[in-house]
């Protein structure tokens, strides 16, 4: 409480007020304003590729950062928009690695149907192997997710199945670096516009409900357990879409693929790129991802650095970077009397 | 203890929700806070009771909502204005807020326990009997958890609970929220009795202002955020606007 009789207010910007109507479409002006954003994304992402041309170590980051996009996006429409947190990114991947490497170098499927198979057997096989557990509220889910890809390693690792520890090699590689480059880039960006749109649609708002109330959800006539399976089947489906690349990129896939790091740095994405929207996971990998690559200078000292830089957004900035900036552009700030 | 608040205003983001309200509560008095939904009156419970501030900061947090807070509080003279909400509950301003909010995991022996962890130690057991020779019904469910209690057994909880941590002030935000009649009775009794007992000073925020106006001295008529009316209980009831909207004669 401030004894001056003022008051900082926030305003809409007139740019936006008269965007958000029909009258969008009468000047550029305003139609650059709505879609500005959208298109610095997309041709900031499709570009990454060719400036990192002269630097080939990068532009395999940038494919291993497209990946871990994908996971954060994953726990981002679980966590903020479902209400299910899951902390078992890895699980995905490595489900949907496993199935890439059976059905790429047992069954034969060249590499263009490995990938889209494995991520559907593994989304199924993860949305049947999390279903028990959907009809509870609370911490459970968050724990069986956990436990899962530990329960795999374990099991492959004992009984020597599916190559035991030495893993599957031999999967095809990409017939191109660019073609490597440009799938992942391009299933990235159809997941993110997709899934923005599945979220604004009916079944979206359904979803959002059922974060907030599932009992009210109920007795409006919903089954919520059936719409939590069909959430998780989603978000299992993206993450195993990155798993199965991500094998045929390593050409191997190997209990490296259940590593905690899979479950960690997605959560991290979405906490400093600001949960809810979609696409401040994106913007938390394109921070986190490239700093952790800068930091594998400092050894193992680099999760110490980790650490302090969540801690620092989690304290300073805990709405995350991407509300902070739309509500930048969107309003602007002044002094009003009260 | 007399407290005394002037030029409260209040803004969620751009929205007004307290327009330079004044209230002042005098020791031992009970004071009636009478206005319709959104009137204002949630928001001056916390404004009084500092849980606003709490809200303000956890809206800033999460980048949300900002929450503008002006005007000036002062309790005995002294100015209380940006005093956290539980510094000013170790002073005596105790809230019983909308809605209950008692520990639903927790008995009703434990509620009133948690209300009195301010108090000294030695007057628990005399207080939790206080309680219950109020409220008889609470004692039938001493160990039943609070989730499973009646509304209004509910209420009367929240009601024990706060008495629980020795206010000075009691702030009752509606506390006949969908009660029954019988139950709305129980409620005002033990209000007459507390202040009868204890002569302990209570704000009551209330829609409906004809089962409360026979306890209170003096009330406040909010619309809008604004005070448009403050008088005793008879000159509340001999104002034919306040009749007709808040008697429902």
């Amino acid at each position: 409480m401030s004894d001056g009789r003022d008051r900082k207010e926030r305003i809409d910007r007139g740019i936006k007020v008269r965007s958000d109507g029909l009258y969008a479409v009468s000047s550029l002006r305003e139609m650059l304003y709505l879609s500005g954003p959208r298109i610095l994304l997309i041709a900031g992402l499709l570009l990454l590729p060719l400036l990192l041309d002269p630097f080939p170590y990068w532009k395999r980051v940038v494919n291993i950062l497209c990946v871990y996009a994908l996971l954060a996006i994953a726990f981002d429409f679980l966590a903020n928009c479902v209400g299910l947190v899951c902390l078992g990114g890895s699980m995905f991947i490595g489900l949907g690695g496993y199935f890439a490497a059976v059905f790429n170098v047992h069954l034969h499927l060249p590499i263009y149907l490995s990938i889209p198979a494995a991520a559907l057997a593994g989304a199924v096989i993860a949305t049947l192997l999390i279903l028990p557990c959907l009809s509870l509220r609370g911490v459970y889910f968050a724990i069986v997710t956990l436990m899962y890809p530990l329960l795999f390693t374990r099991v492959i690792e004992a009984f020597d199945l599916l190559g035991g520890s030495n893993g599957i090699t031999g999967l095809d590689s990409f017939p191109g670096t660019n073609l490597e480059n440009y799938s992942i880039l391009l299933i990235l960006l159809a997941v993110l516009f997709g899934l923005r749109r599945v979220l604004n649609d009916d079944i979206g708002l359904v979803m959002h409900a059922v974060k907030d109330n599932d009992q009210s959800v109920r007795a409006s006539g919903i089954d919520v357990v059936g719409i939590k399976a069909l959430a998780v089947f989603i978000a299992s489906f993206i993450g195993c879409l990155g798993g199965a690349y991500l094998a045929h990129v390593y050409m191997w896939a190997g209990l490296s693929l259940f590593a905690l790091d899979f479950s960690i740095i997605p959560i991290a994405a979405v906490t400093i790129g600001g949960g809810g929207v979609l696409f401040g996971a994106v913007v938390g990998c394109l921070i986190l991802v490239p700093l952790s690559e800068f930091l594998r200078f400092f050894g193992t000292f680099r999760i110490v650095l980790y650490c302090t830089v969540l801690t620092a957004f989690i304290v300073l900035k805990s709405e995350g970077l991407m509300p902070y900036c739309t509500r930048k552009y969107e309003q602007f700030e002044r002094w009003a009397d009260a | 203890m007399f407290l005394d608040a002037s030029g409260l205003m209040v803004y969620y983001e751009n929205m007004l929700a307290l327009n330079n309200v004044g209230i002042k509560a005098e020791d031992g008095s009970v004071i009636g806070v009478f206005g319709s939904n959104s009137a204002g009156k949630s928001t001056l419970m916390y404004m009084l009771s500092g849980i606003l501030l709490d809200i303000k900061k956890k809206e800033e947090m999460r980048g949300g909502e900002r929450i503008t807070l002006l005007g000036k509080i002062t309790l005995d003279g002294e100015e209380i204005t940006s005093l956290p909400p539980h510094e000013r509950a170790a002073r005596g301003i105790v809230l019983c807020p909308e809605r209950r909010r008692i520990f639903g995991e927790s008995s009703v022996i434990e509620n009133l326990r948690i209300g009195s962890y301010l108090a000294p130690r030695k007057d628990r057991a005399g207080d939790i009997e206080y309680v219950f020779r109020i409220f008889p019904r609470l004692k039938d469910h001493i160990h039943r958890q609070g989730g499973f209690l009646s509304g209004g057994e509910q209420q009367m909880l929240a009601i024990g609970r706060a008495l629980m941590a020795h206010p000075k002030i009691l702030l009752l935000d509606e506390p006949l929220l969908g009660l029954s009649p019988a139950y709305q009775k129980i409620v005002i009794d033990s209000i007459r009795e507390i202040r009868a007992a204890r002569g302990i000073t209570i704000i009551i925020a209330e829609q409906y202002a004809r089962p409360v106006i026979p306890v209170i001295d003096r009330g406040y008529i909010i619309e809008n955020g604004s005070a448009i009316l403050e008088g005793t209980k008879e000159e509340l009831m001999g104002n034919p606007d306040v009749k007709s909207a808040y008697f429902g004669v």
